[in-house]
């Protein structure tokens, strides 16, 4: 395994990031702005800043077609960001909502976005093209707690979100004349707006940090804050799912997880580093970690001489320099991301930190 | 005072900061019971959980430590009254402290591998953690009711703390306490810190 290539662009946790389609643009949600790096000789140097919102921003997509910016914040404003040759033009989305936006992503056919919220609601965001503006729709309906996170179906009708009141639901996001009708599956045939096509809760029901449809949309992972990944497949319309599979770690709770293919998982939190799980319809498993811990330029351990151990006991009171994790990442991993894939596969993944890092790591 | 300055009085006080607004709001969770976002769970009765020990005592008394425990483990009582859920509390802590300290990493590690393992091991942990919150029932199997956790005489002197616990008693406190710190090390030892996470994470209360 080759090493991961790692920017550490500045010293203040990374909420989300999102590189553009040709990943020479690298968008940053810090502190109340939205920072765009440009990719300059394997670096990522600060390009733009965009500033519009004034309280933190939470969440940041890039749509991979047509190059807008969607950010959401605490101060429950969503702003898309528009490419122009004068630069970005940012339009405000009128959520109609009280509470702090905590999570927004585009559909994968760019016509709609959700943004999740403290509201007790996700908002469904389309065009209007009569009246040039940005319209929500809200989802409401059984959710009883903050939404932290959604994801969309590859049919971009149907949206998984996960929520502080522990569970994981599929919701049907239709819009007439917006969607086409969609396909039917294993969640549902007829889909229109706020259909419920399941619900889910794992044993000890911590809330929900990611959710995730696989590759072809017919399995659902989520993890939570147990230290648990679950991930369900349905089996028809109205039933109770084929198999609901949770597999409880030893490890620290995962933040974001990303499918690589149907048969593995890549998930990341507060363990700093992440980790692969391997399995199907009949089980999953643990797998393994993705970072390499023999990884050359990491442990090279400063000569252990007299002088530097009693410079050591003075300088610091002890003799070993603790302060490093093991990990390249030396804070939590906030967000898993795509970056590079061939097919269902991921061949590359980027990850953002609490400790301001992005890393781009080879499956 | 003019009209004028009550009113920016008014509105640069803080004092709408404290208004609960979510008891204004029908929609607010905390205008809902959040037990009903989980599915019920068996109520288990103070008889029970009782019969529950004695056959757990008659295991331990047969030699089978490790049935004794995983059958413990796996009736917890989630949803019972405080009585049912001391007396279990009180059925646990006899069978970790009949287990020797050389038997405890290898026992927990076959009861981790073995299915449900890893649950079992979490309700060892929630029991850990309510045995240590408890400084009385650890210390005997029959756990009175009437020693309830946070029962402190307030004594004149001021030494309330001492005060209110009798020598020997203090003794076998830190002897239990010793033995669910011992276990507690193991559990985390074989369990991992997931298995602290979920203990605090879970609805289900032992």
């Amino acid at each position: 395994m080759s090493t991961p290539e790692v920017h550490h662009l500045f010293h203040n946790p990374i909420a989300d990031h999102s590189f553009s389609a040709d990943r020479q643009t690298l968008a940053i949600a810090r502190d109340t702005t939205v920072e765009l790096y440009g990719n300059v000789g394997n670096a990522f140097k600060l390009k733009d800043e965009l500033k519009g919102h004034d309280k933190t921003v939470t969440s940041i997509d890039i749509a991979p077609n047509s190059g807008r910016i969607v950010s959401c914040s605490q101060d429950r404003n969503a702003l898309v960001w528009e490419p122009t040759p004068q630069g970005y033009k940012p339009t405000l989305v009128l959520l109609r909502i009280n509470r702090a936006a905590t999570f927004v992503r585009w559909s994968p056919n760019e016509t709609k976005f959700a943004v999740g919220s403290g509201d007790r609601l996700i908002a469904v965001c389309y065009f209007e093209e009569e009246n040039d503006w940005w319209v929500s729709k809200h989802l409401k309906k059984p959710i009883r707690s903050t939404i932290t996170t959604v994801g969309w179906h590859p049919n971009s009708v149907l949206l998984a979100a996960g929520s502080t009141d522990a569970h994981a639901r599929v919701l049907s996001s239709f819009i007439k004349g917006v969607d086409a009708r969609p396909e039917p599956s294993a969640w549902g045939e007829r889909l229109p707006f706020n259909t419920i096509c399941g619900e889910y809760l794992n044993n000890s029901a911590g809330w929900v940090h990611s959710v995730a449809f696989s590759p072809s949309g017919d399995a659902l992972a989520f993890a939570s804050h147990d230290s648990s990944i679950t991930v369900v497949y349905p089996s028809a319309p109205e039933q109770p799912p084929k198999a609901v599979i949770s597999i409880n770690t030893q490890l620290l709770p995962f933040m974001s997880l990303i499918w690589n293919g149907e048969a593995e998982i890549i998930a990341a939190g507060y363990d700093c580093e992440a980790f692969r799980f391997k399995g199907g319809a009949d089980g999953w498993q643990l797998s393994g970690t993705v970072e390499a811990k023999s990884r050359p330029g990491l442990g090279e351990q400063r000569e252990e001489s007299a002088l530097n151990m009693f410079k050591q006991m003075d300088l610091k009171g002890k003799v070993k320099d603790d302060t490093q994790l093991k990990t390249v990442h030396q804070n939590t991993i906030t967000m898993l991301r795509p970056y590079e894939t061939s097919g269902d596969a991921v061949t590359k993944f980027s990850s953002s930190g609490v400790d301001g890092r992005i890393v781009i790591w080879n499956v | 005072m003019s009209i004028i300055q009550q009113h920016t009085a008014d509105t640069l006080s803080d004092a709408w900061r404290t208004i609960n607004i979510d008891a204004l709001d029908p929609d607010s969770p905390a205008n809902f019971d959040v037990s009903s976002l989980h599915p019920p769970l068996a109520e288990i009765t103070e008889p029970e959980a009782r019969h529950l020990a004695t056959q757990v005592r008659q295991l331990l008394r047969g030699g089978d430590a490790e049935g004794a425990l995983r059958g413990c483990l796996d009736s917890p009582v989630y949803n019972g009254n405080d009585l049912a859920k001391e007396a279990h509390l009180a059925t646990v802590i006899e069978v970790l402290q009949s287990i020797k300290a050389s038997e405890m990493t290898p026992m927990l590690q076959r009861i981790y591998a073995s299915p449900g393992g890893v649950e079992a091991l979490d309700v060892l942990m929630k029991y850990l953690y309510k045995g240590m919150a408890s400084n009385s029932g650890a210390s005997s199997s029959s756990a009175s009711p009437a020693r309830t956790p946070t029962r402190m005489t307030p004594q004149p002197t001021g030494f309330s703390q001492i005060g209110s616990r009798s020598l020997a008693s203090s003794d076998s406190t830190g002897a239990a306490m010793s033995v669910l710190l011992s276990w507690h090390e193991k559990v985390v030892d074989v369990a991992g810190l997931g298995c602290i996470g979920r203990v605090m994470t879970d609805f289900r209360r032992v």
